[in-house]
C-alpha cells in the first residue's frame, strides 16, 4: 500500500555511479512512483556513506533521509529528514570547487550559467595569467607544479596550434575526486578549459578519461554536446574532444598520456622538452588534472586573493581529500591545505568502523608513504607531507586496520609497479619486478637478512635511477613499510 | 566478418593515423582485436604489424581472444584491499574456477582484475559489464552473478 506524501514534493537523488551503486536508482524507481513526487537527479555530495541519500527541501534548506532502502520508499515521507547542517561530516567542510554537489543537475546548462567565463572573456589573455600565478594555484593530479607557469610558457611559445589536455585518467587507486567531477559538474571542467584556452590561445581541448569510469565518459560526452549546441564552445573559439583509456595506469603521466592520445604505447617521453612547449604531436600542450582546472572558474570569479586566503604558505586554497580504505565515514571531503592526517581521518572520517584498530594510512596513491599513528599529526599539504617522506598526490587517504599484513601489502604494491611499468627504463622494468620477487620471498619464508638490505638498495637505485615518478615513487610504501612495520617483515626472516 | 572489419576500418580514418583509437573500434565491434587481422589493420593505417601488436600489447584492455557473455573487472586497489577483498575474491574465484585473465568453461564469464574502480568509499568493488557492485562479500559476490544470465 502506498501512502502519499503530505503535499506535492520535490525529491533530490544522487545520479552518481557510486551512489548508484549503493541503490540509488532503485530508490529513484521506488519514488517516482508514488504520487505527488517529483524526483530530481543530482549530483553526490559525496557523503557517500549516507547514500542512497533522499533530499527534501525545507524553509531551514535541504534536509535529507539517509540510507535509503528502496522498501522504506512508501513510509518515508512520515520520518523525519535530518537537516545537512546537522550532518557535521558536510557541514564542517568548506566547499567551493564541490560547492553545488548534491543540488546542481550534472546536465544542466543553464543552471550551471558559466559566470567565470564570462567574466574571463572581458579579460586580456595575460590577465587570465596574471591571475592564476598571482593565484598560486598548484597541480592537484600530484607533481603540484604552479599551473601558472605552464600555461604561460604555452603562452610564450609561438608554435601553432596549441592544446589543452585534462587529465582524467584518476589512476591512482583510492581516489574519486575526478570522477565525480566528470559526473557531478562536467561544466566546471569544460569552463577551466575554455578559461586555460583562452590564456594561451589554443583552439582543441581533449580530455583523456580512463576506461575504467563509463559513466563519466557518457556524462562528458554528453556535456560537450550541449555545450556545443548551445553555442558555449563555439562562442569561446574552442572545441573539446573525450579520449578513452585503456586500462594503462601509466598513461596518468603526462607524456604517456600524451602518446596514448596519439595511439601509441603508452610509453613515457624524456623531459625536457616539456609538453608546455612540445606536447601533443610537437606542439605547445597544457596538461592539468581536472581538479586544477575545475579550480580555475572560481579563481576567476572570486579572485586570486580569495585562493590565497585558504591553506597554509605554499599550499594555496582548498583540496578534495578522498576518505577510503577501513574508515567509518568514507567519501570526498574538501577543506583547506593544512589540517592534520589526525583531524580528517576522524573528525571527518569518524575513525575506523567499530571493531577495527588503526595500523597504517597511506596519503597520495600506490606511490604515496604509509604512515604509523605516531605520523597522524602530519599536516595535510604539499610541504609537510614531502618533509615527511610522503606525498600528497591526488589527495586520496587510505585507511589499513590492524588485519593489514604489511609485507603482503608491499608485495602488491611492488607487483602493481611490474605491471603498470612502461618499460623504457631498467631500474623500474626490472627494479620493480625483482623487488617483487625479493617480498614474495619474504610472504613465503624463504627470505633472510640480506635480502632485505637488497630490497633497501633496490628502492635507492629506483628512486635515483628511474625516468618518471613511477620507478622513482615506487619503493615509498615499500621502504616505509620497511621502516615503521618492521615486525611484520623480522618474523618472517 | 571481412566486409564488418572494412567497415570498422572506414570509420578510423584520421591522420595522422591513430592504431590505439583504431583497435578500440575494432575490439568494440568483435568484443577482442582478432590477431588475424593485424596485418589488414596495419596497412589500413600505414604502419607495420609490429606498432599494431605493440599498442596490443600495452594496454591491459585489448584482448585478442573472445571473452565470455559477461566481462567482471574485479577491483584490487589499495581501498579494496584496505578493505580485504581477498575474502570476497576467493569466494569467486571458487565459484567460476578461473583465475584474472580466463573465461569460465561454460563462457559466461571473462575474470579481469583492475586497479580502482573509483567507487572506493563503498569498497569492495566490483563491476560486471555496466554494473557496478560495492561493499562485496563472499555471499554478494555470488548473488551478483545471478544478475547476468
Ligand atoms: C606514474 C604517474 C601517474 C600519474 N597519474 C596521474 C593521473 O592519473 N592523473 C593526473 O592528473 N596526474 C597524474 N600524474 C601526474 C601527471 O604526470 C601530471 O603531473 C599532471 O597531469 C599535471 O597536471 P597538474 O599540474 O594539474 O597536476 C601521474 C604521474 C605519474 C608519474
Ligand atoms: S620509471 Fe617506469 S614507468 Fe617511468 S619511464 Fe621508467 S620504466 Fe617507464
Ligand atoms: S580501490 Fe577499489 S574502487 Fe578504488
Amino acid at each position: 500500500m502506498i501512502a502519499p506524501a503530505a503535499k506535492p514534493q520535490t525529491v533530490y537523488v544522487a545520479d552518481d555511479s557510486t551512489a548508484i551503486a549503493a541503490g540509488a536508482n532503485r530508490v529513484a524507481a521506488e519514488l517516482s512512483r508514488l504520487p505527488n513526487v517529483r524526483v530530481v537527479r543530482t549530483s553526490s555530495r559525496g557523503a557517500f556513506f549516507l547514500e542512497p541519500m533522499v533530499e527534501v527541501d525545507t524553509p531551514q534548506g535541504r534536509a535529507a533521509y539517509l540510507n535509503v532502502q528502496p522498501r522504506e520508499v512508501p513510509g518515508l515521507f512520515r520520518k523525519k529528514p535530518v537537516p545537512l547542517a546537522r550532518i557535521p561530516f558536510l557541514a564542517k567542510q568548506t566547499r567551493y570547487t564541490f560547492a553545488r554537489f548534491g543540488e546542481n543537475e550534472p546536465l544542466d546548462l543553464a543552471g550551471y550559467g558559466f559566470r567565470a567565463w564570462q567574466k574571463a572573456r572581458e579579460m586580456s589573455p595575460q590577465q587570465i595569467l596574471a591571475e592564476i600565478k598571482r593565484a598560486n594555484l598548484r597541480g592537484r593530479g600530484g607533481a603540484a607544479f604552479p599551473a601558472g607557469i605552464k600555461w604561460q610558457t604555452t603562452a610564450d611559445t609561438p608554435t601553432e596550434p596549441k592544446y589543452i589536455v585534462a587529465n582524467a585518467d584518476e589512476g591512482d587507486p583510492g581516489t574519486y575526486a575526478d570522477r565525480m567531477i566528470l559526473e557531478g559538474e562536467p561544466y566546471r571542467l569544460l569552463e577551466g578549459m575554455m578559461i586555460a584556452a583562452r590564456a594561451v590561445g589554443a583552439r582543441q581541448g581533449y580530455i583523456y578519461i580512463r576506461s575504467e569510469y563509463p559513466a563519466a565518459i557518457q556524462k562528458m560526452r554528453a556535456a560537450i554536446a550541449q555545450a556545443r549546441e548551445f553555442g558555449v564552445l563555439s562562442e569561446s573559439q574552442f572545441d573539446v574532444d573525450v579520449v578513452v583509456g585503456a586500462g594503462a595506469y601509466i598513461c596518468g603521466e603526462e607524456t604517456a598520456l600524451l602518446e596514448s592520445i596519439e595511439g601509441k604505447r603508452g610509453m613515457v617521453r624524456y623531459k625536457p622538452p616539456f609538453p608546455a612547449v612540445e606536447g601533443l604531436w610537437g606542439k605547445p600542450t597544457v596538461i592539468n588534472n581536472v581538479i586544477t582546472l575545475a579550480t580555475v572558474p572560481d579563481i576567476i570569479l572570486r579572485g586570486a586573493d580569495w585562493h590565497l586566503s585558504l591553506g597554509t604558505e605554499t599550499s594555496k586554497g582548498t583540496m578534495p581529500l578522498q576518505l577510503a580504505g577501513q574508515i567509518r565515514q568514507p567519501g570526498l571531503v574538501e577543506v583547506p591545505f593544512g589540517l592534520t592526517l589526525e583531524e580528517v581521518i576522524y573528525d571527518f572520517g569518524g575513525g575506523l568502523p567499530r571493531g577495527c584498530r588503526f595500523k597504517a594510512v597511506q596519503v597520495g596513491g600506490p606511490l604515496g608513504a604509509l604512515f604509523p599513528a605516531r605520523l597522524l599529526n602530519t599536516r595535510i599539504c604539499f610541504d609537510a607531507l614531502a618533509k615527511a617522506g610522503g606525498i600528497l598526490g591526488h589527495g586520496g587517504i587510505v585507511v589499513y586496520d590492524d588485519q593489514t599484513d604489511m609485507v603482503q601489502l608491499a608485495h602488491h604494491f611492488m607487483e602493481f609497479t611490474a605491471n603498470e611499468s612502461c618499460g623504457k627504463c631498467t631500474p623500474c622494468r626490472i627494479g620493480s619486478t625483482r623487488a617483487s620477487e625479493l617480498l614474495q620471498a619474504v610472504l613465503d619464508g624463504d627470505a633472510v637478512p640480506e635480502d632485505i638490505a637488497l630490497l633497501r638498495e633496490l628502492g635507492d637505485t629506483m628512486k635515483n635511477g628511474s625516468l618518471c615518478g613511477l620507478g622513482a615513487m615506487a619503493p615509498a610504501p615499500v621502504l616505509t613499510a620497511l621502516e615503521y612495520f618492521p615486525n611484520d617483515f623480522g618474523r618472517r626472516l | 566478418m571481412v566486409t564488418t572489419l572494412d567497415a570498422v576500418l572506414t570509420r578510423c580514418r584520421s591522420s595522422p593515423p591513430n592504431i590505439l583509437a583504431t583497435l578500440q573500434q575494432v575490439q568494440a565491434a568483435f568484443g577482442f582485436v582478432p590477431l588475424e587481422h593485424v596485418p589488414r589493420i596495419a596497412a589500413h593505417l600505414g604502419v607495420t604489424d609490429a606498432d599494431v601488436r605493440g599498442v596490443i600489447s600495452f594496454y591491459h584492455d585489448l584482448r585478442t581472444s573472445p571473452p565470455g557473455r559477461h566481462i567482471i573487472r574485479y577491483c584490487l586497489g589499495d581501498s579494496c584491499r584496505a578493505k580485504h577483498t581477498e575474502r570476497a575474491l576467493t569466494a569467486l574465484t571458487r565459484r567460476l574456477r578461473c583465475d584474472f585473465g580466463e573465461t569460465t568453461t561454460d563462457g559466461r564469464f571473462t575474470l579481469t582484475k583492475v586497479y580502482c574502480l573509483g567507487h572506493c568509499a563503498l569498497s569492495p568493488t566490483m563491476m560486471i559489464g555496466e554494473e557496478t557492485y560495492a561493499q562485496l562479500t563472499p555471499r554478494s559476490v555470488i548473488t551478483a552473478l545471478q544478475n547476468h544470465p
